[in-house]
């Protein structure tokens, strides 16, 4: 596809369009004020103030009356608090180590060309538009141990308890939002490898390489950005997921499955300690941060290196 | 949320200077009815007008704490008595009751008192009870019981007697919703109660931690144990749930024998399960417990909702003659038409021409006769309690935590 023609004309036209590009300059500061204003005033802000709270306790009577480092010392002895961290990064972890094969999988299938291929994921794709809440409610009906699948698969589900173990509770939350939000990451493969030149594909042919070697060799290396972004998504998204547990499985059996995110909601809107519930919240976002960063880092993301060097 | 709260907000802003108008704040579902028609009826012959707002949705008691002491507060508001009202008692905001009982004296004298002294905080009177009373019973499947030879249970021995011969034909003997939790307390609720007696929670809610600890305490902890490890719930209790349809299900299809629940079981039932509840559906109390301390008439439950009253509300005289109406006829008629059973010493006589009447009578003698009705353990001790009291209740029952960790627990809960 790309000949030398094309190159050689390629290269023209980055000549020529540099100095313009120059001269019109980079769209200044004042593109960025609106968001900017709206990112201060809608989660800056807030922040803040979470952060004031996280040293006041407040039950949403009266004013708020500071009491130091309480808030702090009180989650940090806290075994639920702990627990909960572990349990966020762990359902995050097997969201990614779940998703991102089965993701990968579907979206350079759906990549192809042919039309049953296309019907077919718009099937896929089907799950995406339907909201957190709606899902998780359908298969909390589907999973009732006497009247749902369960009772008629004995030899997979035994009892059916599956809400009532940690293992069981945390392998349906995990499939649940498998089920949901795969779909999303195989948009984004879709697209990656639907970017991807035709000429790599066709050199590594020429070259012997059979279907697997290509898929390993050529798409792969070449899904790396996409992947990194799919990554962070399904990290953001599973350390502030929320609905699906409130729903499924309401942090139980006990505190098998309460996540720092439902913990901060537990503590703030049921037992209206705002103050507690701000100390979780902002510990999520310490949490989150940090692990955000060490990807982007990790992995190169900041540098925004391309895949195609040296292709056209 | 928003709109009940800017309804709350724009009704309110007369609310200030000489207006004539008083706010009465409900939680808002089907029961509104009777609150329109009763505000309706007292408009008729008032001075001063009450404006009725609701709340819509499950979570009233988050949406009333965050207006309760702002402008937008409402004058009188609608509650479920003991720990829904005692941080608002403690931070001085609600009008005690008791000089308004001293004019009208029926204001108290009219209700059942074991329903009436669940709306008091440390001895004094702020609620006026305004709904209908909901006592937790002992439901069954008529004919899985036959089938099995076993009959309704009076004593605990009785209970424990028929769980082998439910097992032996095939059926879960007691349907739990254990993935919903506060069904599994109901089970606490009752043999603490027929065990160590009303006093010990009563205690316990004071302060008083060492009645967990208590021998009685113990005994009731290990009866409660001795039912689940005879496999009495089965072993998926924990992810059975009530709201969802899944325990009242197992039973009406005739795959469970008995359910304990509170006395709405019976419309669930008709709206679920029409034929099995005309004919299939029976209740009985709660066995009484050998040796136990608790009266075996005792209940436990929703004993009703209370009407409480702001201390800054103004035309208190007016309110109390508001308050007048949860006793009158018009009232008693308009609750019993919707299904509720309104607790005054005069339901009686309105009983028998409402449907339901024999269940109705039923449970009207039961709460008129119970020398003690103890309202839930989730809404007797404050909000901030109740995630760490289910979460005990569920893992002493499901084997997690053992008797001493439940005691920890429970001595853990906030009683200030």
């Amino acid at each position: 596809m790309v000949t030398l023609a094309a190159s050689t004309r390629h290269g023209q036209r980055r000549r020529t369009r540099r100095p313009v590009g120059t001269s019109a300059g980079r769209p200044g500061i004042a593109w960025a004020l609106p968001a900017t204003a709206f990112f201060v005033l809608f989660a800056i802000v807030p922040l803040i103030l979470v952060a004031v709270l996280s040293f006041a306790s407040w039950n949403g009577l009266g004013a708020p009356t500071f009491n130091g480092l309480d808030n702090w010392n009180k989650i940090f002895d806290d075994p639920v608090m702990i627990k909960s961290l572990w349990l966020s990064v762990l359902l995050t972890a097997l969201g990614v180590v779940v998703q991102t094969p089965l993701s990968i999988l579907l979206g350079v299938w759906a990549a192809g060309s042919e039309r049953n291929r296309a019907v077919l994921s718009a099937v896929f794709f089907v799950p995406l538009l339907l909201s957190a809440t709606a899902v998780s409610i359908l298969w909390r009906s589907l999973l009732d141990p006497n009247f749902g699948v369960p009772s008629q698969m004995q030899w997979l589900f035994g009892d059916g308890n599956l809400f009532g173990s940690q293992a069981g509770a945390i392998g349906v939350l995990v499939f649940v939002s498998a089920w949901q939000y795969t779909p999303l990451h195989t948009l984004i493969y879709q697209g990656a490898t639907r970017a991807i030149p035709e000429v790599l594909y066709q050199a590594a042919a020429i070259d012997g390489a059979g279907r697997v070697r290509q898929f390993f060799n050529v798409t792969l290396p070449q899904l790396r950005n996409a992947i990194i972004t799919s990554m962070i998504l399904m990290i953001v998204g599973g350390l502030t997921t929320f609905d699906t547990v409130l729903i499924l499985t309401q942090g139980g059996p006990g505190t098998d499955t309460t996540i720092s995110a439902y913990y901060m909601y537990d503590k703030a809107f049921k037992g209206f300690d705002y103050g507690a519930g701000a100390a979780v919240a902002l510990l999520l976002v310490v949490v989150a941060t940090v692990i955000s960063l060490v990807v982007v880092r990790v992995s190169g993301f900041d540098r925004m290196a391309g895949t195609q060097e040296g292709v056209s | 949320m928003v709109m009940g709260l800017s309804l709350a907000a724009c009704g309110n802003s007369d609310s200030g200077g000489d207006s004539n108008t008083f706010h009465v704040l409900v939680y808002g579902d089907a029961g509104n009815k009777v609150e329109n028609d009763i505000v309706a009826e007292f408009n008729k012959t008032s001075k001063v007008k009450a404006v009725l707002d609701t709340i819509p949705g499950a979570d009233y008691q988050a949406k009333l704490q965050t207006i309760i002491n702002t402008k937008q507060a409402p004058d009188v508001f609608f509650n479920w008595g003991g720990g829904s009202i005692r941080p608002f008692v403690k931070a001085g905001l609600l009008q005690p009751l008791d000089d308004m009982i001293k004019q009208d004296p029926k204001l108290k004298s009219m209700f059942l008192p074991s329903v009436f002294n669940a709306g008091e905080v440390d001895g004094k009177a702020y609620g006026i009870p305004m709904r209908g009373t909901q006592p937790v019973l002992l439901f069954d499947n008529k004919k899985v019981l036959a089938e099995a030879g076993v009959e309704q249970p009076k004593t605990w021995d009785d209970l424990l007697a028929a769980v082998p011969k439910l097992k032996a034909r095939g059926v879960t003997p007691i349907a739990l919703g254990g993935g919903d939790k506060w069904p599994t307390l109901m089970w606490f609720e009752y043999l603490y109660d027929r065990i160590a007696g009303p006093d010990l929670l009563k205690k316990a809610l004071a302060g008083d931690k060492d009645v967990w600890a208590s021998a009685d305490s113990k005994k009731a902890l290990t009866t409660i144990k001795q039912l689940v490890d005879t496999g009495a719930f089965g072993k998926n209790f924990d992810s059975v749930k009530y709201t969802d349809g899944g325990s009242p299900t197992l039973v009406n299809k005739g795959r469970a024998g008995f359910e304990l629940m509170g006395s709405w079981y019976f419309s669930q039932q008709q709206d679920s399960a029409p034929k099995f509840a005309a004919d299939g559906l029976e209740y009985t109390t709660f066995p009484t417990v050998p040796g136990g301390k608790g009266d075996p008439a005792d209940l436990v439950g929703n004993t009703n909702n209370y009407y409480s009253v702001m201390k800054k509300a103004p035309h208190k005289e007016a309110i109390a003659k508001f308050l007048a109406f949860m006793y009158s006829n018009h009232f008693i008629n308009a609750q019993l038409q919707i299904g509720n059973l309104p607790t005054t010493t005069n339901t009686k006589d309105a009983l028998s021409g409402s449907s339901n009447a024999k269940y109705l009578q039923y449970q009207y003698d039961l709460v008129a006769k119970a020398p003690d009705f103890q309202l839930s353990w989730d809404q007797a001790y404050t909000q901030d309690n109740s995630t760490p009291l289910q979460t005990a209740i569920q893992q002493f029952f499901n084997g997690t935590i053992d008797q001493d960790g439940f005691i920890k627990a429970m001595q853990g809960l906030n009683t200030d």
